[in-house]
């Protein structure tokens, strides 16, 4: 049975997205079956990553959630359709698909008014697992705490915590840590990123977040121009694998690999 | 006849500060015009000092060789700085030698004539004397300085450079002075030593996680407190056994 990999960070702005996209990736590199779902429905954003715009993205996750498909429907095959940027073009005939949420603001405002079914949400995220024989289904969820980011949370394997090194993120992620205990989440992880590069102790500053949250903390990445420049036109740690944030990554992904 | 330019200039070199009119112009009397082509050599390190020289025209630097043997320039000099004084009396050897940067024009003039100037004007040497001890005064307040200056640095005490600066603004003109060169050198250093030490502390900057407890108690409250909340959490774990079951199945 495939694992659910939930990247969450308590407040907007810390590169999930980004994250998320980058993990799958990786994921898929390493020869696994990967999904990866939008489920930030108000601002949905990972599509661009995966050089998805709204000609090429066929249904969506609301279109699901509407009852108007079946999950299996949205799933958009990465690896067959990954040959336009240098970095997606290492994708090519991988077992990856994206799950994405609509951008058209219509759909947006609809779900915002009308709310949906966090169960038909979880039991589409079952059937995918199931249907597609995955691995690994990666949720990038949206910012703090509403009903379907604590949904994706309870039904995880893993749950991934981004956080920056400052105190608005450790205060965040602190009640963020209590929720997961309390829905039984087993297997924690916490990332740092855009962390100022030579700034810190890093040793120091591991050490206290391990200690605060009881759980490890796999890497932390640099805040970076780099990425920065990248703008979301490709997946940085396949398009620029030696760079540091890309292999602070990828100990992020091979920690979440190694989850029993 | 000594011109009037050559007057002024005279009058800019620190020894002559003081002269009457008619001594300068003894003096200029004395001098002898040189040329230089461009990137012609005046003198070379180590060549035995027996002349003052004041420009006229055009521009010279001062220069040394550092270990690897490159050219270092000390300093450039242009029309009305005078080089060399300090070898009139002393005819110590050159401690730098001296290029022309341009075509330029020099006023020489020679020890010998000028020790003869002296022996005719006993005034002469008075003011030269005078001269002499006010600028080692000079010099001395600046070691002062830098002696008080170098006793805050070991404290770690760099209040002073705001007030350091100022002064500098308003006598870094006068290139002529090792001393006040010496001043703007120690405060280049300061600045060098403070960046590097900020730099450091900038590296070692250890975070302190700050949570408050309170606080996150209470939001934990408030976002299991609802029946949404209980239902998920039983939800949750129903589908963590089905899934359990499925596995061992």
């Amino acid at each position: 049975m495939g694992k659910i990999v939930s990247i969450h960070s308590f407040r907007g702005g810390t590169g999930k997205s980004n994250t998320t996209a980058n993990l799958s990736a990786q994921a898929a590199l390493a020869g696994k079956r990967v999904g990866v779902v939008d489920t930030d429905i108000q601002s949905p954003g990972i599509h661009v990553l995966f050089g998805l715009d709204e000609k090429t993205m066929g249904k969506t996750l609301n279109d699901y959630l509407h009852g108007m498909c079946e999950i299996r429907e949205v799933a958009f095959p990465i690896g067959e359709n990954a040959t336009d940027a240098p970095g997606r073009s290492k994708l090519a005939g991988k077992n990856l698909w994206l799950i994405p949420s609509s951008i058209r603001g219509r759909e947006i405002s609809r779900v915002l008014r009308e709310g949906y079914d966090v169960n038909r949400l979880n039991e589409g995220l079952q059937t995918l697992i199931a249907q597609m024989e995955l691995d690994y289904l990666f949720i990038d969820t949206h910012p703090g705490l509403n009903e379907e980011t604590l949904l994706s949370i309870a039904i995880s394997d893993v749950l991934l915590i981004i956080l920056r090194p400052d105190n608005q993120d450790f205060q965040g992620t602190a009640v963020t840590v209590d929720i997961a205990r309390s829905l039984d989440v087993t297997n924690l992880l916490l990332m740092v990123n855009k962390a100022v590069p030579e700034r810190y102790d890093y040793k120091d500053l591991t050490d206290q977040i391990e200690k605060a949250y009881g759980a490890p903390l796999t890497g932390i990445l640099p805040l970076s121009f780099d990425i920065a420049d990248n703008a979301s036109r490709d997946l940085f740690s396949l398009a620029q694998p030696d760079h540091l944030w890309s292999k602070e990554l990828r100990k992020v992904a091979q920690a979440i690999l190694a989850v029993k | 006849m000594t011109t009037q330019s050559e007057i002024l200039h005279l009058k800019k070199a620190f020894l002559f500060k003081g002269l009457p009119d008619d001594v300068l112009d003894a003096l200029g009397q004395k001098m002898i015009h040189r040329r230089l082509a461009k990137d012609e050599v005046l003198f070379e390190r180590g060549d035995q000092g027996d002349a003052l020289y004041i420009i006229d025209e055009g521009w010279v630097k001062i220069v040394r060789e550092d270990s690897q043997g490159n050219e270092v320039v000390l300093n450039s000099c242009g029309p009305g700085e005078a080089i060399g004084e300090m070898s009139l009396l002393d005819q110590e050897p050159r401690s730098a030698g001296v290029i022309a940067l341009s075509d330029a024009s020099v006023l020489e003039l020679k020890s010998d004539g000028f020790f003869k100037l002296i022996e005719q004007r006993p005034d002469v040497a008075l003011t030269l004397i005078r001269s002499i001890s006010s600028r080692l005064r000079f010099s001395g307040a600046y070691i002062q300085k830098v002696i008080e200056w170098s006793q805050k640095i070991a404290e770690g005490d760099y209040s002073f450079m705001d007030q350091a600066q100022t002064d500098m603004t308003v006598q870094t003109r006068k290139e002529e002075d090792k001393a006040d060169q010496l001043l703007s050198a120690f405060v280049q250093m300061v600045k060098g030593v403070k960046a590097r030490e900020e730099n450091l502390q900038l590296q070692v900057e250890k975070l302190t996680l700050q949570i408050d407890e309170s606080r996150r108690k209470q939001e934990f409250e408030e976002l299991t407190g609802t029946d949404f909340y209980t239902n998920l959490k039983a939800q949750a774990q129903k589908i963590r056994q089905q899934r359990t079951d499925n596995q061992s199945s």
